[in-house]
């Protein structure tokens, strides 16, 4: 049952997830009523899947978010913003529900019968207007009686349903008159003990609708016929002839036939009866029982991966991204791409050997492997990519409520958003890009007033794009709002004393001091930002995915905060080189040219500079960097990277060649050694280091600044 | 046999570092491996041997000799890399450790147990738990969780960050500390094996 439990819980957080998307866009398209469907097909999956495992009160809760969404459909109410403010708040507890089950937390209660209230209100308020005066008086006088007829299939017993259950549930809405047909059961000797028999009829008294009685049956309503009809208003039950006639003409073997019964119904009953059946119901009912019984359907039979497609409202496109695409745990894609990487590994060995044998036929296979392998391992990674697009949901929200708390108004526009990045990337991803747009509203963008006076539209845009570039993706978060101003950080960080005041940097070294630890330039404390812990954790968390982030800006116009993301985390294509004995891994993605150069050239020399392709380039001989011995062959070679749109040699033993090198982390023992990014094994099972050019340079110049600085 | 069995028994892993004679609870010790080339990590700090080749996966190898303030270890026949399962800040992370000899898997119950010598607070040797005293030898029975506890860490983390920040002056001023630090271990074994003779 956990099990089920769980599933459940993972498919009503997508349900949620999709629901709140649909929300959003119902803000902007308040009229759609397509989008007005989907958002009361997800609660009523909700409601339905709740209250079948055990989430009574996050059932009950969508009970009435439904009903006040059914009269949006019905066109009784219309959307406006202190609904779907409403709604999106009961999204919000929705989820909280989902995680805690029935089992709240005080202040979870106190909400939950906050918003309760508020919904209830809701519908009470709208339900005064002046609806159909047939529709008010079905309510208030909710009291009906209903004929049931269940007749299920023979196999019933073969999934576990137990028809009494199901009986029970029905006395569970109202008082229940409950007759068992038994005249199929057969002989005992040819009595089958694992096929159901019995025909049950029912006249159930109950305020629910019909839609809650078919809501018992959601599970066996394709093994089964059942029929419902109502008999009457009010209860008939306590009709002393109409009881009467019930117990008198029951019998064990005989069914007492709709016909009987709804005759002497309406011979009791003074006001007319509408015994209308579920199958010809009036067009506007008729239209929301299919709707409700699809959808349960669906929630009654989802028990596998598909994802829950209803058959409606979802029309032809949507059906055909369920077939071409299935759900997959995402446990099972790690799983994956560990076996791909030591596949990899494993290919580095048998090309190795091959490359030492003397076997042709040998050399050929383990080509094909190669080959084989690097296509594997591509699309491996292409199936654990996901989207941006999965991440935007969660920031429209921010925006919305963001903006609104703080009284701007902000449109957040997105492009690129089908850009894909490895699914652990993205996770990582989703906190450091929220707290980014937090700093835009909260700092960047300007009160209304504010920007009406510097001439622009009074609603800020922060635009998000996604695009690759090269081996990377490209993350721009750009707003239109007043922008950075360099002088006021300078002044705080010499106040922070970060710098010190004489200190003359430039324009974007001033801009990189945001993201300096315990850099704050909003003055007052806000609840948004401004916390202390800012910019620099931004920074840290993004270089935990070998992200990296820049900041340009400028004054009144606003500022472009980009990310720059590898695609994928755990295998890089990189150059294998040689310095003493041990091998290192390159970056092929840092790696520009590579040059060969005579050992004199490079040791000793006063400035570290070397003429290459008539170009002055400084470089480091890696050897003396690593404390290492000098080397004594007379040659050495040198490897160009790009470094900050510069270009920096690296001096090594030898260039081996290209290799795919499966990332492995250093382990927390290694946590603050940042040059070297991770290790790879190779074919002969030593490890070979990955350098992290950016990290290295970094380092090695500051170092020699120190060094100058302490010799002057 | 789970893990909280493991550590229910009395077994200890028994290994020599120079003459002295150390104890690592079994429940920690993963395997014994013989010694294997070791590819150091530049820029790293001098304890910090560099990584190994462990089944596929990369383990860091502690040179065990400098952690508590001895000589490096040099390498023989004997020389052995215990990888061990210990506890860094709530994580379990698996570490090999370098060891001049491994010696035998020892019973040592709780009554042979003595609680670690303190010569003064300040000479407290905070890796021993305590010392057994097993067929007229002393053997030093260590805390791995705390040879490679948070403070540990944060000292590996302050010299590195140090490095970076503020350059080689200072660098060399944290290695200063740390070589001090490192005497002050070193004084307390000392002094902790004599104390024990």
């Amino acid at each position: 049952m956990d099990n089920f439990k769980q599933k459940f819980q993972e498919e009503a957080t997508e349900n949620l997830a999709e629901l709140e998307e649909a929300l959003l866009k119902l803000e902007q398209s308040p009229q759609d009523s397509d989008l007005i469907e989907r958002v009361f097909r997800y609660m009523h999956s909700l409601k339905g899947g709740g209250a079948m495992f055990g989430f009574n009160q996050l059932s009950e809760f969508t009970h009435h978010l439904e009903n006040v969404y059914d009269q949006v459909r019905e066109g009784n109410m219309q959307v406006n913003q202190g609904l779907l403010d409403l709604t999106l708040d009961a999204v919000d507890h929705l989820k909280v529900l989902l995680h805690q089950g029935d089992e709240m937390s005080d202040e979870t209660q106190t909400r939950h019968k906050n918003l309760d209230i508020q919904i209830r209100k809701y519908l009470q308020e709208k339900q005064q207007e002046p609806e159909t005066p047939q529709n008010s008086n079905q309510r208030q006088d909710k009291t009906k009686t209903f004929y049931i007829y269940f007749e299920p299939e023979e196999r019933l017993f073969d999934n576990g349903t137990n028809p009494l259950f199901l009986m029970d549930e029905l006395a569970n809405l109202g008082q229940a008159y409950v007759m068992p047909c038994l005249d199929r059961i057969p002989r005992l000797d040819q009595l089958d003990p694992q096929k159901c028999y019995t025909h049950w009829e029912v006249v159930l008294v109950t305020d629910e609708t019909e839609d809650a009685i078919h809501d018992v049956f959601i599970f066996v309503e394709d093994q089964a016929r059942i029929d419902i009809h109502r008999l009457s208003q009010g209860n008939l039950l306590e009709n002393s002839v109409f009881a009467q006639f019930l117990e008198q003409n029951y019998r064990k073997d005989q069914l007492i036939g709709l016909d009987a019964i709804k005759y002497v119904a309406q011979h009791q009953e003074s006001v007319q009866p509408e015994a209308h059946t579920s199958q010809s119901r009036d067009a506007s009912s008729g239209k929301s029982g299919n709707q409700g019984t699809g959808g349960q359907q669906n929630q009654g039979k989802d028990t596998g991966n598909q994802k829950p497609a209803s058959p409606k409202a979802n029309g032809g496109g949507k059906k055909e991204d369920a077939i071409s695409s299935i759900r997959v745990e995402s446990e099972k894609i790690d799983h994956m791409m560990n076996l791909v990487s030591e596949l990899v590994t494993t290919q580095a060995r048998l090309s190795l050997h091959a490359d030492q044998s003397e076997d042709n036929e040998l050399e050929a296979i383990a080509e094909n492997v190669q080959k084989l392998t690097r296509q594997l391992r591509d699309n491996a990674f292409d199936i654990a990519l996901v989207p941006v697009e999965t991440m935007i949901t969660r920031f429209n929200r921010l925006v919305r409520d963001l903006s609104n708390s703080l009284g701007k108004k902000v449109r957040l526009k997105t492009e690129g958003t089908e850009t894909e990045l490895d699914k652990n990337i993205i996770e990582t991803l989703t906190d450091p890009l929220l707290h980014i747009l937090r700093n835009c509203i909260d700092h960047g963008i300007e009160t209304p007033e504010e920007r009406r006076r510097a001439g622009k539209p009074e609603e800020g845009t922060i635009m998000l794009k996604a695009y690759y570039s090269g081996a990377s993706v490209h993350i721009q978060v750009h707003d239109d709002g007043k922008g950075l101003d360099a002088e006021k950080i300078k002044q705080k960080a010499v106040k922070q004393k970060l710098i010190s005041p004489e200190a003359s940097l430039s324009q974007k070294e001033l801009f990189d001091l945001i993201f300096t630890p315990g850099f704050s330039t909003s003055t007052n404390v806000t609840d948004v930002s401004g916390r202390g812990v800012g910019m620099d954790v931004v920074k840290r968390n993004l270089a935990e995915i070998r992200g990296e982030v820049e900041i340009d800006s400028e004054p009144g116009t606003g500022t472009t905060l980009t990310v720059k993301l590898p695609l994928t985390l755990s295998i890089i294509d990189g150059l294998l080189v040689q310095i003493s004995d041990n091998k290192y891994v390159i970056p092929l993605s840092a790696v520009h040219k590579i040059y060969a150069a005579n050992h004199s050239d490079v040791v000793d020399k006063f400035n570290n500079l070397i003429v290459l392709d008539g170009e002055r380039i400084p470089f480091f001989y890696l050897r003396k960097e690593f404390d290492m011995p000098e080397a004594e062959s007379q040659t050495e070679e040198i490897v160009v990277v790009q470094y900050e749109g510069n270009r920096i040699g690296l001096v090594v033993d030898t260039v081996i060649g290209e290799y795919q090198a499966v990332l492995k982390s250093l382990g927390k023992m290694y946590k603050y050694q940042d040059m070297i990014s991770g290790a790879t094994i190779l074919g002969d099972g030593t490890v070979a280091l990955v350098m992290d050019t950016n990290k290295m340079i970094d380092r090695f110049t500051s170092d020699y600044q120190q060094q100058i600085n302490v010799e002057s | 046999m789970n893990k909280e069995e493991l550590e229910q028994i009395n077994s200890y892993l028994t290994f020599k570092l120079g003459e002295e004679e150390f104890a690592a609870h079994v429940s920690r010790v993963l395997s014994i491996m013989e010694m294997v080339k070791i590819t150091k990590v530049p820029k790293s700090p001098d304890y910090m041997q560099g990584v190994i080749n462990l089944r596929g996966q990369v383990l860091p190898v502690v040179d065990t000799r400098i952690k508590f303030g001895m000589t490096p270890t040099e390498f023989t026949a004997n020389t052995c890399i215990v990888v061990m399962e210990v506890n860094v800040n709530g994580e379990e992370v698996q570490v090999g450790t370098l060891v001049d000899s491994v010696q035998e898997v020892l019973e040592i119950t709780e009554d042979q147990i003595q609680p670690p010598p303190s010569i003064g607070s300040k000479y407290k040797s905070e890796f021993i738990s305590g010392m057994a005293k097993v067929e007229e030898k002393f053997i030093m029975i260590l805390d791995m969780d705390k040879v490679f506890s948070a403070e540990e860490m944060m000292n590996v983390q302050a010299s590195t960050e140090q490095g970076r920040q503020q350059g080689v002056e200072q660098t060399n001023g944290g290695s200063r500390e740390n070589s001090q630090q490192e005497d002050e271990q070193q004084a307390a074994q000392t002094s902790a094996s004599e104390n024990a003779q």
